[in-house]
């Protein structure tokens, strides 16, 4: 397993230098660079944006752009400056990590926590009426896009008061008490959590069902049965576990994808996310603070993959990696 | 179904219970002054007398990206960084004049090359320390270092160089211009006064671009304007408080600013902001689409705001043709070539093509339609917005179709195939594309009335929306483009003084053929003998005169053909007093120090 971790990171090396040179080298070819908006300004002359472009390194050809930058990754472990900020690039990224990381957990769990009792009852209903009905929900949330379901929580939200309309903390969040400051979180992450969330329900939905039913189908269930065990323990207790290995599976690769997955829902819902940040800097040709935001996505899905490999070799003995 | 809706409701009631609603605003206890006024005080003129307290929440669509004013770029820094600094001078945006703020008055020599100004003693940094005329000196020492190169360099320049500064005492500067300066009172008063004594030994150190960054420490950021920074929460919020220090006073002598708190909620989506304002969460938002107008006004009976008419944009929307000529030579093309094909150069530069196209758009149709019955024909930037220059009572060629049609008869292209389209006197059928940004709504739409105008005067043009950066390297740089749909955002002062790139001819915004080494056309030659005129002396009654004859003359040209500009209207709540949004930036804010919460309506 050691060798197995060792190998794979070391793989992760060559493909981030990869990703890095294919980000920088298409930001070169995107017309305009971090001063097209400062040079429609009819105040500033031309003497001014070159004395910038320079300041910046923008008049460098790109090729030695990019290998000053990797000098300063390799050597000095220097990822740059943002443009816009003059802050270090990960000082910028950390605002938005740790509140994109809360928000993808929480919509974790609401995915994962309606998926699987949703999927096992759908299983155990199979071609009921209970089936049909979970499947179409499941499919309405899928299709329903994030913008609408987004706001159309918000405007509930301005109906009943019971949730606040977007942001992360209340005004007074300082003046909280311990408890308070959670609750106030709670309450600010409910919406947000619950759009990200209900988006990818309906598959895991399916794919919970269709990995029960598989199980379900199996001799040693028909055995149970045969026993004369309730269904509700041949189902709970002997089929469930067993039908919940590809889900976990499934369950690494979604952390993988956690830094990318919320960037609609944190714009309607004014969350402080990495998303933002990262849509800011492209928009603006942030050059180093979007290349800091693809790195840092790329080491989370790597890892992420990672994590996947492994928790499958812990959860199925079968599967080893020497 | 139930399943959801279940968990919802009960998420939704437990939070409800255990979460408050909107807590007590800070500082309920009422303000005391703890210092006395200075020597010089700042009385500043307001509609009512307000009483201290109170928060003020608005919503904004970014952060700062840096409280450093001198380097700060865009609207969303200089919204907030405008509040904690200030300059000699600041702009009255209700009676758009200059007025003194950390300059108690200036005067000037007959010649308009020597100004003096007298700072206001007593004056102090949100920690006390005395604001002098080293404070003032040390700021012209960063905005003319050629490593920074702040954007604000180029308006401290008097005929090509920067003003010559000196300090004959603590309270006295003065500023020695090598040339007349058209707006040397605004340009000086944008030089916002940041701390020596702190900055100094950072600039030496070759950190002053990134000091005073987002990460700074609220209580180590030194303010000389009426807020202090109290807490920032990246991607959330912006606090400000009062600088407890600063010299500006009511007529009754009561210290200004009224409020306990400025904060800045960020909030990125416009619906959401809309939702977030009626539901009382905003006190006031910075931007409305026109679309929305409607429900505001609506909302406005029952929800206790007002939807403010803050008159005409300072944002002029206008179209052009590519006149541009090549600069450099390339294999069978020498150098000066018209950079768009030779059939379109013949159409492009032959003005009555240009006025036949003006002719051929229906104003009043953009106004109905993209602007929602909120527009105004605009013929000039600075627009209508502006009090001094947007009165001119010049007016280019309007809507008239059949003058539209007659024009292009006379030059002999008609449709000779029957296909709708003209043909020119060479048989090339009259065919363009105009580009304009696809991020803008309003002028993808504006750009679709255009379309069906232009067709009917027998003209196809089609639309082409790119992305932003795309269009302004296709509008400076490549140049590959037939026309384009585009604006010019607002200056502060709107003074024609800040158009120099759009107008002369040697101007990296002069669009229609940017940047030329000699004027292409007599017209651009006299635009930038006008524009000498104009810019070389602060004397109205030299100045009108020659910028209404640079506005008749681009108008007469149509080098640029003018669209209307869309009527900005913003809510805000009426519990606050003093409320005077403005268009000229920054709308809401620019008076914020004088907005109170009035009595009847506090909350506790």
């Amino acid at each position: 397993m050691a060798t197995y971790l060792a190998r794979r990171l070391l793989q992760t090396l060559p493909l981030l230098l990869g990703v890095s040179a294919v980000t920088f080298l298409l930001l070169h070819l995107a017309p305009g660079d971090f001063l097209a908006t400062m040079a429609e300004n009819p105040q500033i002359s031309q003497g001014t944006l070159d004395a910038m472009r320079h300041r910046f390194g923008l008049d460098q050809p790109w090729w030695v752009q990019y290998g000053l930058y990797l000098r300063n990754v390799f050597l000095r472990f220097d990822f740059g400056e943002s443009f816009s900020r003059h802050q270090p690039v990960f000082v910028v990224l950390r605002e938005g990590v740790l509140n994109t990381l809360l928000l993808a957990a929480a919509a974790a769990v609401v995915t994962w926590g309606l998926a699987i009792p949703l999927g096992v009852l759908a299983a155990a209903r199979q071609h009921r009426w209970t089936d049909r009905v979970l499947s179409v929900v499941g499919f309405v949330g899928l299709s329903v896009p994030e913008v609408l379901s987004g706001l159309l929580l918000l405007l509930l939200a301005a109906r009943t008061g019971w949730f606040p309309i977007g942001g992360m903390h209340g005004l007074d969040y300082e003046q909280l008490p311990p408890w308070g400051r959670v609750a106030d979180v709670l309450r600010h992450l409910a919406l947000p959590a619950l759009v990200v969330g209900t988006v990818p329900l309906a598959a895991r939905m399916r794919q919970m069902r269709a990995s029960l039913l598989d199980v379900l189908r199996l001799d040693y269930v028909t055995t149970a049965r045969a026993k004369g065990l309730d269904e509700r323990q041949v189902v709970i207790g002997h089929a469930l576990r067993n039908a919940l290995n590809p889900l976990i599976t499934l369950f690494g690769f979604t952390l993988g994808s956690l830094l990318s997955g919320s960037l609609v829902a944190e714009v309607i819902f004014s969350w402080p996310g990495l998303g933002r940040i990262t849509m800011d800097a492209i928009r603006s040709q942030d050059l180093y603070l979007v290349m800091g935001s693809v790195l840092m996505a790329s080491v989370v899905l790597v890892i992420g993959n990672l994590v996947a490999d492994v928790l499958l070799a812990v959860a199925d003995p079968r599967i080893r990696h020497d | 179904m139930r399943t959801l809706t279940g968990t919802m409701a009960v998420l939704g009631l437990t939070l409800a219970l255990c979460g408050c609603g909107r807590g007590p605003a800070a500082g309920t206890a009422a303000w005391h002054d703890d210092h006395a006024l200075p020597a010089d005080t700042l009385t500043l003129p307001t509609a009512e007398f307000g009483t201290h307290g109170g928060r003020f929440v608005f919503g904004t669509t970014a952060g700062p990206r840096t409280f450093n004013v001198l380097m700060a770029s865009e609207q969303s820094s200089s919204d907030i960084d405008q509040r904690l600094f200030a300059g000699l001078a600041d702009f009255d945006n209700e009676t758009q004049q200059n007025y003194p703020v950390l300059a108690k008055s200036w005067e000037t020599s007959p010649d308009g090359l020597t100004w003096t100004w007298h700072l206001r003693r007593g004056a102090r940094f949100s920690d006390g320390h005395p604001i002098t005329s080293a404070d003032v000196l040390f700021m012209f020492q960063l905005v003319y270092d050629g490593m920074l190169h702040p954007s604000l360099q180029d308006l401290l320049m008097a005929g090509g160089k920067p003003f010559e500064v000196s300090a004959p005492d603590s309270y006295t500067v003065v500023t020695k211009l090598a040339a007349p300066h058209a707006v040397v009172v605004a340009a000086i008063g944008a030089l916002r006064i940041m701390p020596k004594h702190i900055l100094e030994p950072i600039y030496r150190r070759g950190g002053f671009a990134a000091a005073y960054g987002v990460g700074t420490a609220p209580e180590s950021l030194v303010t000389s304007g009426p807020f202090v920074l109290k807490q920032y929460v990246p991607g959330e919020k912006v606090v400000l408080g009062r600088n407890p220090w600063w010299i500006g006073v009511d007529a009754r002598g009561q210290r200004l600013p009224y409020l306990d708190e400025l904060v800045y909620t960020i909030v990125p989506d416009q619906n959401t902001a809309a939702i977030k304002f009626q539901a009382g969460e905003l006190d006031a938002i910075d931007n409305v689409k026109p679309e929305d107008y409607h429900t505001y006004v609506e909302g406005a009976g029952r929800g206790g705001y007002t939807l403010h008419d803050l008159g005409p944009s300072l944002t002029a929307s206008f179209m052009w043709f590519n006149l541009n000529r090549t600069k450099d030579a390339k294999p069978g093309h020498p150098a000066g070539e018209p950079v768009v094909g030779p059939v379109e150069y013949r159409w492009f530069s032959n003005r009555a093509f240009r006025r036949a196209v003006s002719k051929a758009i229906d104003r009043d149709a953009l106004i109905r339609g993209p602007f929602y019955g909120q527009g105004f024909k605009n013929w000039s930037a600075p627009t209508l917005g502006s009090r001094q220059w947007g009165a001119l009572g010049v007016t280019g060629y309007d809507y008239d179709p059949a003058g539209a049609k007659a024009l292009l008869d006379s030059l002999g292209w008609k449709d000779t195939n029957g296909d709708g389209i003209r043909e020119d006197d060479r048989g090339q059928s009259l065919r363009f594309t105009i580009k304009t940004n696809a991020d803008n709504a309003t002028r993808i739409q504006m750009l679709a009335l255009i379309k069906d105008d232009l067709a009917r005067a027998g003209i196809a043009c089609t639309p082409v929306p790119v992305d932003f950066n795309t269009l302004t390297t296709n509008m400076r740089q490549d140049l590959q483009y037939d026309a384009i749909l585009a604006g010019l955002g607002s200056a502060v002062p709107p003074d024609p003084a800040m158009y120099a790139n759009f107008v002369t001819s040697h101007g990296g915004t002069h669009y229609w053929n940017v940047k030329q080494d000699h004027p292409a056309t007599p017209a651009e030659a006299e635009l930038d003998r006008l524009y000498r005129e104009v810019a070389g002396t602060s004397d109205m009654t030299r100045r009108l005169p020659a910028w209404k004859r640079i506005v008749e003359l681009i108008n007469d040209e149509c080098f640029v053909i003018w669209l209307p500009t869309q009527k900005i209207m913003l809510p805000v709540r009426n519990r606050f007093g003093n409320v005077h949004p403005t268009a000229v930036p920054h709308r809401v804010l620019w008076n914020i120090d004088r907005v109170f919460v009035k009595p009847s309506t506090a909350r506790s």
